[in-house]
């Protein structure tokens, strides 16, 4: 089976390197490319979608399919993460003995099992390897995380002028939470953003993209040519591109943020949503 | 060469001398405990230092777009002065939980 496999990837290695050959050769004037793709973007964006960053343009419009199926990709990395590492609740053993600590005092109480501890915010379930989080640490991170969450929306909304955009504003976003499980713990982030809200947020970030898409479909134009949109948002086509792209940029930035706070969930807890990375 | 000129060139060139020591110290220290802490310390000095210089040196225009700048560099300072310290006391506490031992007088550099 090794050695078949080594054949195919030497083959289509070998294929890739014949055909590199025939690319046009680096930074060619008269490349097609460059003959009318990049004059025709650099000098048209401005007219025909009004957003002054073409990297923007092109990802989110020109080239909008190619962006919807990556956001895809993105989703079922996050969903192939969690049917490869996610341990259900039912095959998982719940361990024989239990820790709870009570939150005021930091008293642990350890319980056997059979026994219940009665419904109540002071104590929280803990588990045999919790270390104490650092004071600093979690102060520090307390400080830094709503600057965090902030600039990443900056980023989002920004995606229009200056470098950035769903994929960027989504991962500093994800990493805020991120943050926010490696200075408390995992429990303390999961209680904010649950297992249920990642996979919903996931889903609804892939779902505002291709829905924009359809709804373009639904107002007599191609799917994904925002300036269809004129019409619900009362603009001309033209800011309507540009609206239309934002729309698409959210929902590539839920999508990727609830992407990477689940991954992050399944592997450094290995599916198990306990601590121990 | 103005008042201005001589600021920026001091306050880079000391900027660029803790940073020059950080790395010096992150070579030669003998162990993970002393080796961050020029990590930590001069890293976050020297670029506190040559941030306030770029943002001094952005103002030699004067303009409100150019004092956006500065100010926004300030905040990355800002930034880098509540980051660095607290991420090199996380790296530390992890060190020290996972049970390594500081390095003493006599022992072989590791």
């Amino acid at each position: 089976m090794k050695i078949i496999g080594l054949i195919i990837v030497v083959v289509t290695g070998a294929l890739l390197i014949y055909a590199a050959a025939d690319f046009p050769a680096w930074s060619d004037p008269a490349s097609p490319a460059s003959t009318y793709l990049s004059p025709h973007f650099i000098e048209k964006t401005m007219e025909e979608t009004s957003v002054p960053n073409i990297v923007t343009a092109v990802l989110a419009d020109y080239r909008g399919f190619d962006t919807m199926f990556e956001t895809t990709v993105i989703f079922s990395a996050g969903v192939v993460c969690f049917f490869l590492l996610r341990i259900s609740r039912r095959e998982e053993e719940e361990p024989e003995t239990r820790y709870y600590r009570h939150v005021l005092t930091g008293v642990t109480i350890q319980l056997k099992e059979g026994y219940k501890i009665p419904p109540s915010d002071d104590f929280e379930r803990i588990d045999a390897a919790w270390t104490p989080p650092d004071l600093i640490i979690k102060t520090g991170c307390r400080i830094l995380i709503p600057f965090v969450q902030l600039f990443a929306l900056y980023v989002i909304a920004h995606g229009h002028h200056s470098p950035g955009g769903g994929f960027q504003g989504g991962v500093i976003l994800g990493a805020s939470i991120i943050l926010l499980a490696i200075s408390h713990d995992l429990r303390t982030a999961v209680r904010r953003m649950s297992e249920k809200l990642m996979a919903i947020l996931c889903a609804v970030g892939v779902f505002i993209y291709a829905g924009t898409g359809a709804l373009c479909l639904l107002l007599k134009l191609n799917f994904l040519d925002y300036s269809a949109l004129a019409e619900v948002l009362h603009v001309d086509p033209i800011t309507a591109r540009s609206h239309g792209i934002l729309i698409v940029e959210i929902g590539v930035g839920i999508a990727v943020m609830a992407t990477m706070i689940w991954i992050y969930n399944n592997v450094s807890s290995a599916g198990r949503y306990r601590q121990g990375l | 060469m103005d008042i201005m000129n001589i600021i920026v060139c001091v306050l880079l060139f000391s900027g660029l001398f803790f940073l020059t020591g950080g790395a010096v110290g992150i070579l030669r220290f003998p162990d993970f405990y002393s080796r961050l802490h020029p990590a930590g310390k001069l890293d976050t000095l020297g670029s506190l230092l040559a941030m306030t210089a770029f943002a001094l040196f952005n103002l030699h225009h004067f303009s409100m777009g150019a004092l956006l700048t500065s100010l926004k560099i300030l905040l990355i300072v800002v930034f880098i002065f509540l980051a660095s310290p607290t991420a090199t006391h996380g790296i530390v506490d992890a060190g020290v939980r996972a049970g390594l031992a500081p390095w003493t007088k006599g022992e072989k550099r590791r």
